[in-house]
């Protein structure tokens, strides 16, 4: 790695601090102007003006929204995201890791899938492209992403679960048998958008010079489609790999719900409904770091493949 | 070939990583969850393992706060507290009020204001054995008075005895209606006689908590709270499970479980029943007709339970046009609740034809609500004062309790084909719904109830008299008032369920809510499990139950 690249990764990672300083701002002003606070959604229907007080007191609502909103950062520098409203017993923290570990898990694994399938899927309709294979690859793949996931899993819950007794349904650790059908169930669906842009790439690369240089000096055909086509057709897909990382952690609502995986999207839901401020507020700032940090990653990602993106960045 | 290597690379980290996560999550979850439990009962289900040890499975719902009796308000959290706590009197499956840590009924002053309870000998929390005395029950009251820890409920339900007020507004140090007489003996006055006051005692804000504990972990103590009920938390993670095991010197007698086990993460919850993963689930809505009609498989382990509950309709008697009690009549007369319970939701419920519902005590049969007569709606329309000019009318939604949205809109169709009106529904998140309700501002409310404890005043009167805290209807009416307050203080139990028929009577009358239906819970239940009781509400009721091997 040369002095320019990491001058470039440096300048990303230091830009990358005033969009999170930003983004901070916005949605800490935004949760805290929005009408209502942890006193009303923990009293509810039994509220009452003395007890709110204590409570606003107890959360720090009762001082200005400047102070709030430095203590709240102090406090993240810290590590400590806060208390939730719905668990007082535990610390955002403790609400949100367990979750966001288990469907980072799950979310990574079905990327595993989409892409470890979608891949060479692509590159197979690609090389068939003018045949009726082509088309039935992909649309048959294509079916499976049609259907909503809240048709999709009750019917596959039924099939397999309660006819054919293939697997259990319940949360019994993410090591379990129970998690194989919701990781594929997560994961099947995604082949036919990797497969369509794998596909489109394949196709762009056939036509260059350089596979026609290949065929010509007489190169099996099987060595072609791996080390020529297929490896330089996968740099469009770094971007689509990399902006696909953050959803990991972001969980699959569908999917949690329905198989009953105590995941973030669930969380996520429930937090917002309460509304259990502190999480919410967690829950967004960790999803826009990991979008910025992705983000960082592929442009760096791409310096380092092609150096003329950190000249031009140089530059800009 | 750079780009190459490095696009293998990025392959090359993404399947590491997810390998790592893998492999590490093992040792992760085999870690904190190692427990005998794990291996004593089935997840992935098959009938003779479900029925095969005494751990029993059932679907569980989050609780809202945290496990501390005095900060619980909602039904989901109850459910835990009734189990791992106590207080001096507790329910039993019929709904009687029978002595928990008090060794028999207590002594009642004969102007009905001073209680005189003994407690038992063998009393002792179930964390550490340590002997429950009088002075615990003062402390946790106390303690639920203290205003720094602004309880929900300490005011709604402890505030007949004497004190309460003045501790609760840091006027007082002490409350001075609850009195240490011995060890064994505490004495509670009220301010005024009270029929209800020992039905009350049975809420979890009236349960003993150990001071010992509380003072030397004020802040987590709740994560492994020391009870006296029949069970005892040793796991709460959250989203996944609540683990109870049973409390061995539980004074009540042992429970037969040696475990409940509370699945957080919903699921499909009657796939999991059927798959003999859980032991208790629920009818899907769209399966209740096979299941009463005997059509379904489950219908042999079908059993409807009525709830101690009703949803209804707020009509704002402060708020134009409801200030007119012809206009709210006429509300009430054009909803067709038979209708919209029999074809819309499968027959799911009861038809609300009073407000309090059958299974209070006291249940007066002769109380109606108004009919649905659609030719009567129309008629007083027109004698109304709003006759052909009525404002734009909103119907809030969104609080917990109330109608389904398919059945507001089924009742919108009956105001517009019956009396032309047009009702806007309009949802709203459940703090701007708590909100309106607190500030009267809203124009109608789909709302609803259950009963926290089992007698009218808990229903009729806490939500009517006018200056109850839990009055959010905004109706006010003297003569009602003058009937509640009469019934509060009446000991006789007979008059008083008389007196509170008729202030009932009157409201309905009146029209300030529709009352619409019954709620009735469409539970299956395991043949292996037995003695799980049919109860309308929240009781301590898993130490009646067992797993019998059939």
């Amino acid at each position: 790695m040369g002095p320019g690249l990491a001058g470039y990764i440096l300048r990303r990672l230091l830009w990358a601090i005033p969009v999170l300083f930003i983004i901070s701002v916005l949605v800490f002003v935004m949760l805290r102007m929005a009408p209502g606070d942890p006193a009303e959604t923990i009293l509810g229907n039994r509220f009452d003006e003395e007890q709110a007080d204590v409570l606003r007191r107890k959360y720090g609502y009762d001082q200005p929204l400047t102070v709030q909103y430095a203590k709240y950062m102090w406090n993240l520098a810290h590590l400590d995201l806060g208390v939730s409203v719905k668990y007082r017993d535990f610390t955002v923290t403790e609400v949100i890791l367990p979750k966001l570990w288990v469907s980072s898990r799950l979310g990574i694994l079905a990327l595993l899938i989409s892409f470890g399938l979608g891949i060479p899927v692509g590159v197979y309709a690609a090389l068939a492209r003018g045949t009726f294979l082509d088309p039935l690859t992909i649309s048959s793949w294509l079916l499976l992403d049609a259907i909503p996931p809240y048709v999709l899993i009750p019917l596959v819950q039924w099939a397999l679960v309660l006819k054919l007794k293939l697997f259990g349904l319940g949360w019994d650790g993410f090591l379990s048998a129970n998690m194989i059908l919701p990781v594929l169930v997560m994961g099947l669906p995604g082949v036919a958008g990797v497969a369509r842009l794998m596909r489109a790439s394949v196709i762009g690369v056939l036509n260059e010079d350089y596979i026609r240089t290949a065929r010509a000096k007489g190169l099996r055909e099987q060595t072609i489609i791996v080390s020529h086509i297929t490896r330089n057709a996968l740099l469009p897909m770094v971007t689509v790999i990399g902006l696909s990382l953050p959803g990991v952690a972001a969980g699959a609502l569908f999917v949690e719900t329905l198989f009953g995986i105590p995941g973030i999207g669930q969380l996520s839901l429930e937090a917002v409904q309460l509304p259990d401020f502190d999480v919410v507020l967690a829950l967004i700032l960790f999803g826009s770091a990991s979008f910025v940090l992705a983000n960082v990653v592929i442009d760096v990602a791409y310096a380092f493949i092609d150096p003329r993106v950190r000249v031009g960045g140089a530059r800009g | 070939m750079l780009l190459m290597g490095f696009v293998a690379f990025l392959i090359l980290v993404v399947g590491v990583v997810g390998v790592v996560a893998i492999a590490g999550g093992g040792g992760d979850d085999e870690g904190d969850t190692a427990s005998p439990s794990r291996t004593t009962t089935p997840k992935s289900g098959s009938v003779a393992k479900i029925c095969e040890g005494k751990t029993l499975v059932v679907p569980g719902g989050e609780p809202n706060t945290q496990l501390d009796p005095i900060q619980v308000g909602d039904v989901e959290t109850s459910e835990y507290i009734v189990e791992i706590f106590g207080g001096l009197m507790t329910l039993d499956p019929e709904l009687k009020v029978i002595p928990d840590l008090a060794r028999e009924m207590p002594t009642v002053s004969a102007d009905g204001k001073v209680y005189t309870f003994r407690l038992r000998d063998n009393i002792v929390f179930s964390q550490n054995s340590r002997r429950v005395t009088a002075a615990d029950f003062k402390y946790s009251i106390e303690r639920a008075a203290d205003p720094k820890e602004a309880s929900p409920t300490a005011k709604a339900y402890l505030g007949d005895i004497v004190g309460i007020a003045e501790k609760l507004s840091g006027k007082a140090k002490e409350v001075s209606g609850v009195r240490v007489v011995d060890d064994k003996t505490i004495e509670i006055t009220l301010i005024e006689p009270a029929d209800f006051f020992l039905a009350e005692l049975t809420y979890p804000v009236a349960y003993v908590v150990d001071r010992e504990q509380i003072e030397k972990d004020p802040r987590n103590w709740t994560r492994r709270p020391n009870g006296t009920g029949p069970f005892k938390l040793v796991e709460f993670t959250i989203g996944e499970q609540i683990r109870l095991v049973r409390n061995d010197r539980y004074h009540l007698g042992v429970p037969k479980l040696e475990e409940v086990r509370f699945e957080l993460g919903g699921g499909s919850i009657s796939t999991r029943y059927q798959n003999d993963e859980l032991h208790v689930g629920f009818v899907p809505g769209t399966e209740l007709d096979a299941v009463k009609a005997g059509r379904s498989p489950l219908a042999k382990d079908y059993r409807a339970t009525n709830e101690m509950a009703v949803s209804y309709i707020t009509m704002n008697p402060t708020k134009e046009p409801f200030d007119d009690p012809k206009v709210r009549q006429a509300f009430a007369m054009s909803i067709d609740r038979e209708s919209i319970n029999n074809v819309l939701i499968y027959g799911a419920y009861r038809i609300a034809d009073g407000f309090t519902p059958p299974e209070m005590p006291g249940y007066t049969e002769s109380v109606k609500s108004l009919k649905y007569d659609p030719v009567r709606a129309k008629q007083l329309l027109q004698e109304s004062k709003y006759a052909g000019r009525l404002p734009r009318i909103t119907l809030n939604y969104g609080g917990s309790g109330g109608n389904s949205p398919e059945t507001l809109v089924a009742m919108q169709k009956g105001w517009e084909e019956t009396l032309g009106v047009t009702v806007q529904l309009e949802a709203v998140d459940p703090v701007a719904y708590m909100r309106e309700q607190r500030k009267g501002s809203f124009q109608m409310l789909s709302d609803g109830w259950a009963a926290d404890y089992p007698d009218l005043e808990d229903f009729t009167g806490k939500l009517f008299r006018s200056d109850s805290s839990l009055n959010y209807t905004q109706y006010k009416n003297s003569e009602v008032d003058a009937l509640l307050q009469q019934a509060r203080r009446e000991t006789d139990r007979n008059r008083r369920y008389t007196l509170y028929a008729q202030a009932e009577q009157k409201i309905l009358d009146d029209a300030p809510i529709i009352p619409i239906f019954w709620p009735v819970s469409h539970t299956l239940v395991k043949p292996c499990v037995q003695g799980y009781p049919n109860v309308s509400m929240t009781v301590p009721k898993y130490r009646y139950v067992d797993i019998v091997k059939p």
